[in-house]
C-alpha cells in the first residue's frame, strides 16, 4: 500500500506547518492530485487518519482537487479523456502532467 | 481560538524527486546506465537479469539491486553469477522508492549497467522514480492477455516491454499479438519484445536493445 508513503509525506509537512504556526488543531487540509497518479483517495485518508492520531492534525478533513491531464495529438490536435499512444489520424498523442500532489492549503485553528 | 488558512504549495513528491535525481547525477557522472526492471510477479525479472549476466560475461560488467518485501532469493541466485549485488528489503512497502536505492548507489560507480529489480508489481512502482535511465516492464501470457490494457500507465512510461513465456502462450490460451498491440497503442515509441526465456526467443533483440543502450551511452 503506497499510500502510506505518501500520507507520511504529507504528515510530516503538515505538522511542520502546525508548528510554524502554533496551530492548536489542523481542520482542513487541502490536495491537489493529477488523475494520472496511481493513488487511491480512500486509502490515503484512512491512513493519514491512522497515523495523525495523538497528533494535532488528528481528525483533519481532507480535500482533494484532481487535476487533469493534457492529451493532445500531435499530428491533428485532438484532444483525449483517457490515456492513448496513437491518434485515429496515426499521429503520436502527448500526455502532459496529471501526475502531481500538492500541498495546496491548510487550515488550522490557533490560540 | 480563530481559524487560519496557510498557503502550503508544497510538493509532496518532492523528497523522492530529489533523491532520483541525486541517483541519476551519481550514475551519469561514472557512466552507469541503470535500468529499473519493473513488471508483475513472477513474470522472469530475476531470469532475465541472470541470462543477461550470462550472455555478457566479460563484455559487459553489470551490477544488480534486487528489491523484495522480505526475501532475498532474487539475491542469492544473481549473486551466483559472479556479479556484484545487493538486496533490498522494503518491508511493509510494496515499490522500491529512491531513498532505498539511494543507500546502496554507490557501490556501483564501476558497472556499465545496474539492474534495479523492483517488486513484482504493476501499480505501486509506478510513481516512484529511482534515478533510472530506462524503465524495462516485463509481464508474462501465463497473467491472462487483457494485462497490457488492465495497466495504461506502467506501459504507457515504459522504454521497453517485454512479453515474456510467449511458448506458453497456447496452453493458458493468451493472444500475444493483442497483448503487443495494446502495449503498442499505449506507447507507440516502446520497444516492444515478445520473448520466452526458457526458448530462448526475443532474448537476442533484448541483447541487441542493451548493446545499443550501451553504445549510445553519454550521448
Ligand atoms: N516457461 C517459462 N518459464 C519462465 C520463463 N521465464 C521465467 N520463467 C519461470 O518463471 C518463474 C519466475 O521467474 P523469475 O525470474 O523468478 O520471475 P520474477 O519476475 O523475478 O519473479 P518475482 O521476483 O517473484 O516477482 C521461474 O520459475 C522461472 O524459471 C519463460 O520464458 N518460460
Ligand atoms: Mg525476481
Ligand atoms: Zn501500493
Ligand atoms: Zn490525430
Ligand atoms: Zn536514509
Amino acid at each position: 500500500m503506497h499510500e502510506l508513503s505518501y500520507a507520511q509525506a504529507l504528515l510530516e509537512e503538515i505538522l511542520r506547518l502546525a508548528e510554524e504556526n502554533n496551530a492548536k488543531r489542523v481542520v482542513k487540509i487541502h490536495l491537489r492530485i493529477g488523475e494520472l497518479l496511481l493513488i487511491n483517495p480512500e486509502q490515503l485518508k484512512f491512513c493519514f487518519s491512522a497515523i495523525s492520531r495523538g497528533t494535532v492534525a488528528e481528525g483533519a478533513e481532507i480535500e482533494i482537487e484532481f487535476i487533469k491531464p493534457e492529451i493532445v495529438c500531435t499530428k491533428c490536435g485532438r484532444r483525449f479523456d483517457e490515456v492513448i499512444g496513437i491518434c485515429d489520424c496515426g499521429g503520436i498523442v502527448s500526455i502532459n502532467g496529471g501526475k502531481d500532489f500538492l500541498l495546496k492549503k491548510v487550515e488550522m485553528e490557533v490560540e | 481560538m480563530h481559524r487560519i488558512e496557510i498557503e502550503a504549495e508544497h510538493d509532496v513528491l518532492s523528497l523522492n524527486k530529489r533523491l532520483a535525481k541525486e541517483n541519476r547525477e551519481f550514475l551519469s557522472k561514472h557512466g552507469v546506465i541503470a535500468i529499473n526492471v519493473m513488471g508483475a510477479i513472477g513474470s522472469g525479472k530475476t531470469l532475465l537479469i541472470e541470462k543477461t549476466v550470462e550472455a555478457l560475461k566479460g563484455e559487459v560488467k553489470i551490477g544488480a539491486i534486487l528489491g523484495d518485501v522480505i526475501a532475498k532469493e532474487d539475491y542469492e541466485r544473481v549473486v551466483k553469477h559472479g556479479i556484484k549485488a545487493e538486496p533490498l528489503n522494503t518491508g511493509k512497502e510494496c515499490h522500491l522508492d529512491a531513498h532505498l536505492v539511494h543507500h546502496v548507489i554507490e557501490k556501483f560507480g564501476d558497472v556499465d549497467v545496474l539492474f534495479i529489480e523492483n517488486v513484482g508489481n504493476l501499480i505501486c512502482p509506478v510513481d516512484f522514480d529511482l534515478g533510472e535511465k530506462y524503465r524495462v516492464v516485463m509481464v508474462s501470457v501465463t497473467e491472462g492477455d487483457d494485462v497490457v490494457s488492465k495497466h495504461p500507465e506502467i506501459f504507457r512510461l515504459a522504454d521497453v516491454i517485454i512479453i515474456n513465456k510467449v511458448a506458453l502462450a497456447e496452453a493458458v490460451e493468451a493472444d500475444v499479438d493483442k497483448m503487443v498491440e495494446d502495449a503498442r497503442k499505449l506507447n507507440p515509441k516502446a520497444k516492444i519484445i515478445k520473448m520466452d526465456l526458457k526458448k530462448e526467443i526475443g532474448f537476442e533483440e533484448w541483447l541487441e536493445w542493451l548493446k545499443c543502450a550501451l553504445r549510445s551511452r553519454g550521448e
